[in-house]
């Protein structure tokens, strides 16, 4: 056995190692502690190990792309989304510190899962094996299963958990049985290597089209694509905040990510069919999320169902199949990842203590007495409908516009009306905020992480707003 | 004209039984009213997995599969199941109102892939594998080398898996 070969190029899951390191840790240091205070320690060393793993990533961006033993690669596409990733892990993390302790004391397994989810989904975003691609799935799926279920004495945390699980599993079988087919019809795993067989006309096209149906039905279930988003609302309501935060965020980019890799290196050679197929889901995604989002009083369903529309959006960029596409929908992850969580955030100040959710009417009146609040609160609703010159505003406009170099002008057109839609909702937020009375007074909950979380993200929001240039400089897109 | 009947060999009647079985222990598994013997179907459908694998000159995948999925998995699922009183007794339907729908949907599912696979070139004579034990050594091999990333995954994948299943069953 060759040693040498086996720790060439082994900084390409450097993230990785220092991730799952830290979940061990974590573990560790909650059985070693001797009383409850120093529980306040694990999401310290959680950000600790989140960090590091994001400094382990700045470090190999200024190597040469690398691929370790044909299952992990470190392009700039998948340094940029294990970035987005961890961002959102962090954010969530500040968001669980002060939350947690209200509802369940077994912190060590809480973030030792997050740890882990984390890995599982940067692992996905720099895949290029099938079967990697399928266990990075499994590793952050079944941890946010049990995340979202969290909240025990609450049944719709636990509802919210068996549904997620149940319907997951299920999506699972239909990814793998996909990764199966394609690998039938080309004869590898290498998504690589399947390109070059696929495009030679080797391989099988009988076995290659139901792979492809599959697959997609995997994916459209991870990142939430009608008509796979059932579970959505549900799940995004019934767990606790800071797990939606970091879910909503964090699947969308790794499935994302995973996507437009099987895509781009897999299937480019069929972008011409696939291309129509993602077409009509994009579509059917913006315009049901949108819809359904209208008549939402939750503001956590409103917000889960805005995630759907955002998979639409984000499934616009796709369809081209170009390089341009790809960067579009990165950049949208990224800008996705600050304007969400933070809305989320939002949403945890206004929670009652022992509730997962918080009407709108909550949120009324509250520019009067909380102005700060209100204000990063506008900023993530107009960022999300997309109002210059906020975050938001450029995330959908380089999606459009790769949309539209690509010859799919109609496609950003429904996109744009589909943003249209969603302005009513968003701003209806921020009517309550700004011209109701409060119905009743409301007492923000504030712990330090969430304050800072909040300010982070309004930040980043706005920054990205400012200078999109920056942004778009360091991300990079895959495929010719 | 006189129908031509395709003889089948010992091999195709032997693969026949095995699907079919395997096939119908699947099926039991899923609409067995009591959790004990969908519990047991499992077994019966892993054995006939174990069998097809056989009738590969797959024999390492076969003990492999009996070993781990009957020996130990199933065991333990028929354990737990035992030792737990409600599920013992439980005989709770499996079927709902959509059940009707579903099977339907399974149906159509099965069509459209059938007429996928039937249109297969599929290769006539199989490559031949060195049957030794150097092909065990190989498959070690390749687990620590070219799938080394996807051998750690699994293990992370079974750390999660113990981590949750602590945090669910330890007392609130």
């Amino acid at each position: 056995m060759n040693i040498a070969a086996l720790t060439a190029n082994l900084h390409v899951i450097l993230p990785e190692m220092v991730l799952a390191a830290f979940a061990l840790l974590v573990i560790l240091a909650d059985m070693l502690r001797q009383d409850e205070e120093e529980s306040r320690l694990l999401p310290l060393l959680t950000l600790a190990g989140i960090l590091a793993a994001m400094a382990a990533t700045a470090w190999i961006w200024n190597r040469p792309v690398a691929s370790y033993q044909e299952g992990a690669i470190a392009d700039g596409f998948a340094l940029g989304a294990r970035t987005v990733i961890l961002v959102a892990a962090g954010l969530a993390t500040l968001l669980s510190m002060g939350y947690l302790p209200r509802i369940n004391r077994q912190m060590g397994e809480y973030y030792a899962l997050v740890l882990l989810a984390t890995l599982g989904m940067t692992m996905m975003a720099s895949a290029t094996d099938l079967i990697v691609l399928f266990l990075a799935l499994e590793i952050f799926s079944l941890a946010l299963y049990i995340l979202s279920g969290y909240y025990r004495k609450n049944p719709r945390s636990t509802e919210a958990s068996m549904k997620y699980f149940l319907l997951g599993a299920f999506a699972s079988s239909f990814f793998v049985y996909g990764a199966a087919l394609l690998y039938g019809a080309a004869g590898t795993t290498q998504l690589r290597e399947i390109g070059n067989l696929l495009a030679s006309d080797h391989g099988n096209p009988n076995l290659l089209w139901p792979g492809i149906a599959l697959l997609l039905v995997g994916f459209g279930f991870k990142v939430s694509l009608v008509p796979f988003h059932m579970w959505t609302p549900d799940v995004y309501q019934g767990a606790p905040t800071p797990v939606t935060a970091f879910m909503s965020a964090g699947t969308k980019t790794a499935a994302f990510a995973a996507f437009v890799r099987v895509l781009m290196e897999a299937l480019p050679a069929q972008q011409i069919q696939w291309g129509w197929a993602l077409a009509v889901l994009a579509v059917l995604t913006m315009t049901v999320g949108n819809l359904t989002a209208l008549r939402q009083l939750s503001l956590k369903r409103m917000l889960a169902y805005s995630s759907v529309a955002n998979a639409g959006y984000i499934l616009v960029a796709l369809v081209p199949g170009t390089a341009q596409g790809s960067k579009a929908a990165l950049f949208y992850l990224l800008t996705y990842a600050f304007m969400n969580v933070g809305a989320l955030a939002v949403v945890i100040t206004l929670e009652k203590i022992d509730e997962l959710d918080a009407l709108q009417n909550r949120a009324a009146g509250l520019a009067d007495r909380w102005p700060l609040l209100a204000l990063a609160m506008s900023i993530f609703m107009l960022s999300l409908s997309g109002i210059p010159p906020l975050a938001g505003f450029f995330g959908k406009f380089f999606v459009f516009q790769a949309a539209v170099e690509g010859g799919w002008t109609w496609l950003a057109v429904v996109g744009v009306l589909n943003s249209a839609i969603s302005a009513y909702y968003y701003l209806r937020v921020m009517v309550a905020m700004y011209f109701h009375e409060a119905e009743e007074p409301v007492q923000p909950r504030r712990w330090g992480g969430l304050s800072l979380s909040l300010a982070l993200t309004a930040l980043a929001t706005v920054i990205i707003g400012l200078y999109p240039s920056l942004w778009t400089g360091f991300l990079s897109g895959l495929g010719g | 004209m006189p129908i031509e009947i395709p003889i089948p060999t010992v091999t195709q009647v032997i693969f026949l039984v095995m699907a079919l079985f395997t096939a119908a222990c699947g099926l039991m598994v899923v609409i067995s009213r009591n959790l004990f013997h969908s519990a047991l179907f499992l077994v019966g459908a892993l054995f006939g997995v174990a069998a097809i694998f056989v009738l590969l000159e797959a024999e390492f995948l076969a003990v492999g599969q009996v070993l781990v999925y009957i020996g130990a998995i199933a065991t333990l699922i028929v354990f737990a199941i035992m030792l737990t009183r409600g599920m013992m007794r439980g005989r709770t339907s499996p079927m709902n109102h959509v059940s009707g729908r579903g099977a339907l949907g399974a149906l159509v599912f099965f069509v459209a892939l059938l007429a996928f696979l039937k249109k297969v070139p599929w290769p006539e004579q199989a490559q031949a594998i060195p049957v030794d034990e150097s092909l065990i050594a190989g498959l070690g091999d390749k687990f620590v080398t070219t799938y080394v990333v996807a051998f750690e995954a699994v293990g992370l994948l079974l750390m999660v898996a113990l981590i949750g299943a602590v945090m669910l069953a330890r007392d609130r």
